[in-house]
């Protein structure tokens, strides 16, 4: 197989949009051609997951296609629920590495804020199953609340824990000029204080509001291409070093160990295995922590912590922007953002630009390996990617 | 008549599956019998969810996940004043989930 690189990068800011969603779409994929300097691309993959119900439009490759005028290259759109972003991703290094294509864009895009929360949230929920979960009004708050008492309950995670996640993101984000959230938020403020349970209530307990990420809308794109290419182009050369995915049970009940994410653990075991890394060699990590909980488990799952150690790394700092491994710099989706369909697309987004140097006041010092982990449904179906920095 | 949640058995290995699945994940059957499943059990764990769908007429939606007697688990709603982990419960089938004109048949728990 060929080796694949990042040439090109474009995001939105991740908020409330009043764009249409190709819009949204084309902005960042025009930034990405851009900073690469080519006006063509073999090939275009869109991810998106609530185009045809939230915005009614569907087919969004070709429209973006046509949007741009990049006519003939081939299009599709991927859809695979929240991994959406990182799964076209994997399709577009699929692409380039067999010799198919030298060069594809990868767009994720999403305008969730179009409708309400409510409408946005029963919209994810129906990614739950839909006899044994969506009938009883299982959300994805739901499953994150049940799952975080039974992990709490085994591994002495507390909510102060959680809070700490809320809180290092948030103040992330406050260095990362396109994330959603703009509020430093504090222990006080969230949960010791006498305004806590105001500012901060229970949505699924034990999870509470500060413990979700926002829905938001936004667009983000890579542009991938050969080694050849990559040369020609002269940006810092990021090697999309690895590709892993792996799916679990759809009813988190089926799972044997419900606080076990095996499809975590499988997608960043063949991660790893493709791009020859240890998770020890990872300098930069973006993690999806749509809920707060998810960081702390994901990061033993992928294998930087042991498993019910996470959370006594986060207590310790490792995990902090000046720590020995900084998980989600961004602001993670946490506080930088969640547009559903383009998530995958933001963290590696994120992780090229850490290893390009290019992350400013977030800059996580000396980076040259970096590791995403896109989750979807409630963790059964996880795509993870590992990227290198090349002289 | 009484109406009763399936569980979906492997005529090869025995595994119950809920809910049903076309091939045994255990055996790769692709023969099964149903079966009611067990209305006791223990709560596995469980949450309170404070922004339920419109289509639910209640402020605040309870929802666990109880091993029944047998080993299998289901996600349900419950009714239980103060729950706790690994408390005895017990099922009863009734209307969970009232959309439009459908009407959704599913496990409610309660204290045993």
């Amino acid at each position: 197989m060929r080796e694949v690189y990042v040439i090109g990068l474009g995001i939105t800011k991740f908020s409330r949009l009043e764009y249409p969603l190709i819009e949204i779409a084309a902005y960042p994929s025009i930034m990405a051609m851009k900073d690469c300097g080519l006006n063509s691309v073999d090939h275009v993959y869109v991810a998106n997951m609530g185009g045809s119900r939230i915005s009614h439009q569907t087919a969004l490759g070709s429209a973006l296609v046509d949007h741009l005028s990049l006519y003939p290259a081939g299009a599709e759109t991927i859809e695979n629920g929240p991994a959406s972003g990182a799964s076209a991703i994997k399709q577009g290094y699929m692409a380039v590495a067999s010799g198919v294509h030298d060069v594809v864009m990868v767009t994720g895009v999403e305008r969730m804020r179009e409708t309400n929360n409510l409408e946005a949230t029963d919209f994810v929920a129906s990614l739950a199953h839909p006899l044994a979960e969506q009938i009883y009004g299982v959300t994805l708050p739901s499953l994150a609340g049940m799952f975080t008492r039974l992990y709490m309950n085994q591994y002495g995670v507390t909510e102060k824990h959680l809070a700490m996640v809320a809180i290092k993101n948030h103040a992330n984000a406050m260095h990362n000029p396109n994330a959603h959230l703009h509020m430093p938020i504090t222990m006080e403020g969230i949960l010791t204080g006498p305004e806590a349970s105001t500012n901060n209530p229970y949505v699924a307990d034990p999870l509470r509001f500060f413990d979700m990420c926002p829905v938001s809308d936004g667009g983000v794109c890579l542009i991938l291409a050969s080694k050849d290419v990559a040369k020609k182009v002269k940006r810092p050369m990021v090697r999309l070093a690895g590709v892993g995915q792996a799916t679990d049970t759809h009813c988190v009940h089926e799972r044997e160990n419900p606080t076990d994410l095996l499809a975590v653990r499988g997608a960043a075991e063949k991660c790893f295995k493709m791009a020859g890394f240890k998770p020890k060699d990872v300098d930069v990590a973006e993690l999806h922590d749509a809920f707060s909980i998810l960081e702390i488990v994901e990061s033993e799952e992928v294998g930087f912590f042991k498993k019910g150690e996470g959370h006594i790394a986060l207590e310790k700092g490792y995990t902090a922007l000046n720590g020995k491994l900084p998980i989600n710099p961004s602001g993670g989706l946490k506080a930088k953002g969640h547009p559903v369909g383009a998530t995958g697309v933001g963290q590696a987004h994120e992780i090229v630009t850490q290893l390009r140097g290019e992350a400013g006041a977030r800059q996580v010092k000396n980076a040259k390996i970096g590791f995403s982990c896109n989750f979807g449904g409630f963790g059964n179906n996880v795509v993870a990617l590992a990227f290198q920095k090349e002289k | 008549m009484k109406i009763s949640i399936l569980g979906y058995k492997c005529t090869k290995c025995g595994t119950i599956h809920y809910p049903n699945r076309a091939i045994c994940r255990k055996c790769r059957n692709e023969q099964f019998t149903v079966e009611p499943l067990p209305e006791k059990g223990k709560l596995l764990t469980f949450t309170h969810l404070y922004n339920p769908s419109g289509d639910f007429d209640v402020a605040i939606l309870d929802l666990g996940i109880v091993e029944l007697a047998n080993g299998v688990r289901i996600t349900g709603q419950m009714k239980i004043d103060q729950p706790k982990i690994g408390m005895k419960v017990v099922g009863k089938i009734e209307t969970v989930r009232e959309s439009g004109y459908k009407s959704y048949k599913g496990m409610v728990f309660y204290k045993a």
